[in-house]
């Protein structure tokens, strides 16, 4: 496998955590907006640790994924009960403090003569842990598929569970759910904190992956990307947003057949699919169709 | 003579469900005619569907001699027909007098509209006291007249009411009907949709038994036992 | 002290002008739809970009300019309009506004395609020293910026309050059913509403290039951010509260600039955003459509 196939299957894996992680919220009946913010708290907590403080990787991930977490909880406490896009709006509001953030934090140490460590604006250079210990691109491009189908078997265990049919009843109807004897709100919570630190956890492997961070990676392009990629994919099953990124990044940067004009063409094509399609490729309706054939050819 | 409302054969389903199956009925020019059926009969379904509200999957709806069978609203209303809804639906935010002036938006000719206006204030003195206060403020029967003065701003040939005494006090419905025989000793068409079976019969020369998205019956008051159309009206006829 | 206090809130008097005209054009399309339209400020970049390359190819004069600004935004805006909104219109808001957002990508790539470079000068509504008045400098483009915002400004409240077409759009904006009713058709008004919001935007977009004097691709994302969070600062739904929304942005970013340095300009404009959300004060989330008429 060449490096830029390589590359492209590894960010096609780094991205699907952030698709996924706006994926949940989405289910649960929120639009965030600024899911990028724990993709980027994950990339920060994750490369200080181990470029910083030689902190391996598997316990900084854990470490940045609770902080991812804690970030997601703390900005959800006050914004969860927002409706629509009252609550986007407050969502976006923090990830750009978060980015804002990000360009204020100076956290500099020399290791092995050389500074490294966030610098700003200047961004965060130098995060080897990966190289250090002798890891091969196509062994993270592994650990990263690895670790996205562990994540996917979970959600789709999720999904099929009673947590799941009260994870949608409270995205489509949270009066009903409440009625229900659901805590909407303690529940949407746990979501929220889960998808910070599903984000935060993609963020740590993006951060080792391309061994530079800087702020703007992590503006609200992204996060828009994100929810896009639920949206392309489909809101029926978790693998709509793995889909949404598989074609978004592996389509459109793969083929090189319309040249400069690609996001043209790409752009065109989601507006259209979305007029078709307007709950994404695998929606509702398809996945029932096809699960419930599947169970009547068994 | 031939009817100003013509409707024929009408079927509108919501999704795979019929809520109308094959309605057939005539309104005569100048007559109250009056749409009688238990809840869930269809009856806003059909005012919705002559309104252009929703769109009929078959059948045919005419006034006087023009097919108007799945238009646009405001294409009906351009043709004569208005419609006053059972939620009333002013526009809240804008005064009583915008009000009245947006019922007028297919017209021309700001000078007839404004007399137009004039005659309205009239006929319901309530609402010129309160002309420039926002309708969201008018109490619920200053805001079914208001709904009842914007739908004849349109001049319509016949004017569509469903349900106005829903929700209101004894006082007011019966100030409503009291407008409403008015309406008719002035020439105006109505079809009006009226849970009160009982007021309903006083005004109608003529009434449709609505039932399961069908006319089960039709005639005038008196040609069936008052209380047998009353006790199908409100109980339809799965209750013999 | 109080001079530079002065000298701030004019700078930021100006900047919110320009984002008041922004916020309205935002206010109006949200108001009539209930859709967010992220390309509203890549539609804006088009425009301007459309004069750009104007001035590039014919140094076109400054009159001409702002209406090829105007007429390339509302063609993209039609774009968006007809491929976003229309079929969408009864359907999912999240599917409009991301379907807007792939538009948005298109614009961009559209105007790199044609202007490669990054930036691109753009001619100065007003070449030449600001003006010294009292120890304070007035910068004549400025002021015009402030005198044209606040004509359209006044145009837009005479139209919605004065007109036929705009008792149209205020009876769409309350309810669309109703308005049916009442025999006016809403789609065309959602159409020309649009169009409105375009053209706004439009003039917006020119008097923010022809200020700073340079063009980027980055104007779309800015254009957006801004427009979204005026018309959040002031309430959502209101045209009144996105103009105030503006004016308070550019006082925060123009003292917090001053006070705090210029890292902290967006941030603290980001933070009393999140601030006014969590404390959910009811003004803010209570969508009183009419405020945005009167």
């Amino acid at each position: 496998m060449d490096d830029f196939t390589l590359g492209l299957l590894t960010n096609v894996g780094l991205f699907s955590f952030l698709a996924l992680s706006a994926y949940l919220l989405l289910l649960a009946g929120e639009m965030s907006f600024g899911q990028q913010a724990f993709f980027g708290v994950g990339a920060y907590a994750g490369g200080i640790l181990t470029t910083l403080y030689g902190v391996p990787l598997p316990l900084a991930a854990l470490a940045a994924m609770g902080l991812g977490a804690l970030a997601a909880f703390l900005v959800g406490l006050p914004t969860l009960r927002l409706k629509g896009l009252y609550f986007a709006m407050a969502t976006l509001a923090a990830a750009e403090i978060a980015r804002l953030l990000f360009e204020l934090l100076h956290f500099q140490r020399e290791i092995e003569g050389e500074l490294a460590g966030p610098d700003g604006t200047q961004g965060f250079r130098g995060i080897r842990w990966i190289f250090e210990q002798g890891i091969e691109a196509q062994e993270f491009l592994l650990l990263t598929y690895a670790l996205l189908a562990l994540v996917l078997a979970a959600l789709l265990l999720v999904e099929r569970s009673r947590l799941g049919v009260t994870l949608r009843s409270v995205g489509e109807d949270p009066e009903l759910a409440a009625a229900l004897g659901v805590n909407v709100n303690r529940f949407k919570l746990g979501v929220a904190a889960s998808a910070g630190a599903l984000a935060a956890l993609g963020g740590v492997l993006f951060a080792h992956h391309n061994t530079f961070i800087e702020p703007r990676n992590f503006d609200i392009m992204l996060g828009v990307h994100s929810l896009a990629y639920a949206l392309i994919g489909g809101l029926g099953t978790a693998l709509g947003p793995l889909l949404g990124v598989a074609l978004d990044i592996g389509v459109l940067e793969g083929s090189r057949i319309f040249g400069g004009a690609r996001m043209i063409v790409f752009g065109g094509l989601v507006a259209v699919l979305l007029v078709l399609r307007p709950r994404g490729l695998l929606d509702e309706a398809l996945v029932h169709c096809i699960t419930s054939r599947a169970l009547q050819r068994r | 003579m031939a009817p100003l409302l013509e409707v024929r054969d009408l079927v509108t389903a919501y999704g795979k469900i019929e809520a109308l199956r094959g309605v057939s009925l005539a309104v005569q020019e100048g007559s109250i005619t009056c749409l009688l059926g238990p809840n869930g009969a269809g009856k806003t379904t059909l005012m919705f569907s002559i309104a252009g509200i929703l769109r009929p999957r078959r059948g045919s709806i005419r006034l006087g001699a023009r097919d108007i069978t799945g238009r646009a609203p405001h294409v009906i209303v351009a043709a004569g027909i208005a419609l006053v809804p059972e939620n009333r639906l002013v526009f809240a935010n804008m005064s009583v007098l915008e009000n009245l002036r947006a019922g007028a938006y297919q017209r021309r000719g700001g000078a007839e509209i404004e007399s137009d206006i004039e005659r309205l204030m009239l006929r319901f003195p309530r609402l010129r006291e309160r002309a420039a206060q926002n309708a969201g403020t008018l109490s619920g029967g200053e805001q079914q007249m208001l709904a009842v003065a914007r739908a004849l701003m349109s001049r319509p040939r016949l004017l569509l009411m469903d349900e106005p005494s829903l929700g209101l006090a004894p006082l007011v419905v019966e100030e409503i009907f009291r407008i409403i025989a008015e309406l008719h000793r002035d020439g105006t068409t109505i079809l009006l949709v009226e849970q009160n079976a009982h007021l309903a019969l006083q005004v109608a020369q003529h009434f449709y038994l609505i039932e399961q998205g069908k006319v089960s019956f039709s005639g005038s008051p008196g040609a069936l036992a008052e209380d047998e159309v009353i006790r199908r009206a409100y109980l339809g006829s799965a209750a013999r | 002290m109080l001079l530079d206090l002065l000298q701030n809130t004019i700078d930021g008097a100006a900047a919110g002008a320009s984002y008041a005209l922004l916020a309205v054009g935002f206010t109006l399309i949200f108001g009539v739809l209930r859709r967010v339209n992220l390309s509203y400020g890549p539609a804006v970049m088009i425009g301007c970009y459309a004069a750009t390359w104007l001035h590039l190819n014919f140094q076109s004069g400054l009159i001409v300019l702002a209406l090829a600004a105007v007429a390339g935004t509302v063609l993209a805006g039609a774009y968006v309009e007809r491929l976003c909104f229309a079929p969408h219109r009864s359907g999912s808001a999240i599917a409009a506004m991301v379907a807007s957002f792939a538009l948005w990508m298109q614009f961009e790539e559209l105007a790199t395609l044609v202007l490669p470079r990054h930036v691109y000068a753009f001619p100065l509504l007003h070449e030449g020293a600001p003006v010294e008045f009292l120890g304070l400098s007035l910068r004549p483009d400025a002021l015009a910026v402030l005198g044209v915002a606040a004509i359209l400004c006044a145009l837009l409240q005479g139209l919605l309050h004065r007109t036929r077409f705009g008792l149209a759009v205020r009876a769409t904006i309350e309810n669309p059913h109703a308005a049916s009713l009442a025999g006016i058709d809403p789609g065309r008004i959602f159409v020309l509403i649009f169009a409105l919001a375009s053209a706004i935007g439009g003039i917006a977009g020119f008097l923010i290039v022809a200020t700073h004097g340079q063009v980027t691709p980055m104007l779309g994302m800015w254009a957006t951010l801004k427009g979204l969070l005026a018309m959040m600062l002031g309430g959502l739904g209101s045209l009144r509260g996105a103009i105030v929304g503006a004016l308070v942005l550019g006082q925060i970013e123009a003292h917090s600039q001053w006070f705090l340095g210029p890292q902290w300009r967006d941030l603290v404009a980001y933070l009393l955003l999140f601030a006014l959300l969590a404390a959910n004060p009811s003004w803010m989330t209570r969508w009183t459509i009419s405020r945005s008429a009167s």
